[in-house]
């Protein structure tokens, strides 16, 4: 499902961010993405919705080598990808329906079956009394809530996940890890990108472990 | 497996151009309800900005009505011998009427001549003791198209009337007519400079203005790029809101730029001796309107569309 092949990049000179990163995730995997700030797991998750290009290497989404794609294309393989950013980037002056509305009406859904969609997936997430509010009335674990909403409604084959539980509480990282397991046990791909190390030390799955843009470890969790 | 739903997809709603142009529409008028303030701005600074512009082109409608009043006094008048009598006369106006560029001719004949002369020397009686009809030669007035009224072009038609059997002299108030030409080029060229300068600033103002409601945005633009929009998608309700603004700034600038007219007719005869109706003062044509309403759509959508390119990566 994804692969990368001698993958390096470098934002300045002489001060790469991904070294010589080979990698592959096969279909319906469950991975955690560690290390510490700076690693390079942001920058890597980057690469994989083609929000970066490499210096150097190959990336392939889903089969297809989306270093190769001109940027015409790569709308069409973020359609296959869900991202949770680290910020969110909830759009403030849409309501959450709205929000979660924008990555079905991308792909052309009509109107009613987009209601009917945002509608169910916000009940799954216990969201249905807030689709008419906008996110900056949100708590951060509703508006983290929100942000995967939008990027689970149109059932991706991969799904991204960008410290999805960074600045929450207990109660919502439990939450939200379980929604992202939810959506595995569905058939997606899921890679989440963390540095909290208690989220991906209980969890028993593949742990991908980076320092100064190289992989340090690979385990596969089941110790 | 999730990823391999997509055949379980509902149906596109909005297939076919009519749904998707649907689409668009309601999104840009969603869009600018969810932006009334910085639109609202928008469209202020476009509807300003188009105003000063149709203020000049007011102005130039206008002057360009007194210039023409005034270049209907540039007329030739050709002389001939004697009083001719009306066969030949006829025959005569007949030759000049087929010249190119020939408006109306008028007969002046000598007692007619003489009535002008008079009165243009009434009051000095003892200068008019010794005149009578026959030393005053009798004469044609012949007034000009528009198109010939222009130096080169008076020079020509002139020289073509010289060679017109029978009249033996013809005067045009040579000096009179190169003046006035030279003020209406003149005019001309000031109006092109500060019509283009002003057609500079406004196209600068509005693209500006744009840029910077676009720029407010910037973030739903990046956004919708990461979930999948193709350029074409994230562009189109931002141009149609480009063209409703454009639309409405014209729109706001001719209703305000006749108000301004109406206000300036109705009571500038009454604080100045100048009466703007008497004077055949006008408001801009429906034609000038439109060019002024489709110049504020164009400007609307090239605006939007100069500067989506700077903040559409996808």
């Amino acid at each position: 499902m994804i692969e990368l092949h001698n993958v390096s990049l470098s934002y300045q000179r002489d001060a790469a961010a991904l070294s010589n990163i080979n990698l592959k995730i096969e279909k319906g995997e469950f991975v955690f993405l560690t290390g510490v700030s700076g690693a390079g797991k942001s920058t890597l998750l980057k690469l994989l919705y083609g929000g970066l290009n490499p210096s150097r290497g190959q990336v392939l989404i889903d089969g297809q080598n989306i270093t190769r794609l001109s940027s015409s294309q790569i709308p069409f393989v973020r359609r296959k990808v869900g991202v949770v950013f680290q910020d969110f980037k909830l759009l403030p002056g849409r309501t959450v329906l709205e929000n979660v509305a924008l990555t079905l009406e991308v792909l052309g859904w009509g109107k009613r079956d987009i209601g009917k969609k945002v509608y169910h997936i916000l009940k799954q997430m216990g969201l249905e009394h807030k689709i008419n509010t906008t996110p900056l009335r949100l708590s951060g674990g509703e508006q983290q809530r929100v942000a995967l909403a939008r990027a689970l409604v149109n059932d991706p084959k991969i799904v991204l996940a960008d410290e999805p539980t960074g600045n929450l509480d207990e109660n919502s990282k439990e939450s939200v890890l379980n929604i992202l397991k939810e959506a595995n046990i569905k058939g997606s791909t899921v890679v989440i990108a963390s540095h909290d190390k208690r989220l991906t030390e209980n969890s028993h799955r593949r742990m991908i472990v980076l320092d100064k843009g190289r992989i340090v470890e690979d385990s596969n969790g089941r110790k | 497996m999730a990823g391999n739903k997509a055949g379980k997809r509902p149906k596109l709603t909005r297939e076919g151009f009519g749904g998707q142009v649907a689409y668009f529409f309601n999104r840009a008028i969603a869009n600018i309800r969810q932006n009334i303030l910085i639109n609202l701005l928008t469209i202020g600074t476009i509807s300003l900005a188009i105003l000063i512009f149709s203020l000049l082109l007011l102005l130039y409608v206008n002057l360009e009505k007194v210039t023409d009043k005034w270049s209907e006094r540039v007329q030739v008048t050709a002389y001939f011998e004697g009083e001719l009598p009306p066969r030949e006369l006829k025959v005569l106006i007949g030759r000049i009427q087929s010249l190119e560029g020939t408006g109306k001719i008028t007969y002046i004949s000598k007692s007619e001549a003489l009535k002008r002369f008079r009165e243009r020397l009434r009051g000095q009686d003892a200068l008019l003791e010794e005149v009578s009809a026959d030393i005053l030669p009798a004469s044609l007035e012949i007034q000009l198209k528009k198109e010939f009224r222009g130096d080169d072009a008076l020079s020509y038609y002139t020289a073509a009337l010289r060679r017109v059997p029978g009249i033996s002299e013809i005067q045009y108030g040579e000096d009179w007519v190169q003046r006035f030409n030279s003020f209406m080029d003149f005019m001309r060229l000031l109006g092109l400079f500060v019509g283009g300068f002003l057609v500079l600033a406004v196209v600068f103002i509005v693209a500006n203005t744009i840029k910077i409601t676009i720029y407010s945005r910037k973030d739903e633009l990046e956004l919708l790029g990461l979930v999948g929009a193709t350029r074409l998608f994230i562009k189109i309700p931002f141009l149609i809101e480009g063209i409703l603004q454009g639309a409405a700034g014209a729109i706001l600038a001719i209703a305000l730029l006749f108000g301004l007219y109406y206000g300036f007719i109705h009571n500038a005869g009454s604080l100045t001796n100048f009466n703007p109706l008497e004077n055949g003062i006008v408001f801009l044509p429906l034609t000038y309107m439109a060019y002024v309403f489709i110049g504020g759509i164009l400007l609307g959508f090239l605006g939007s569309l100069a500067s989506l390119k700077k903040f559409i990566n996808v």
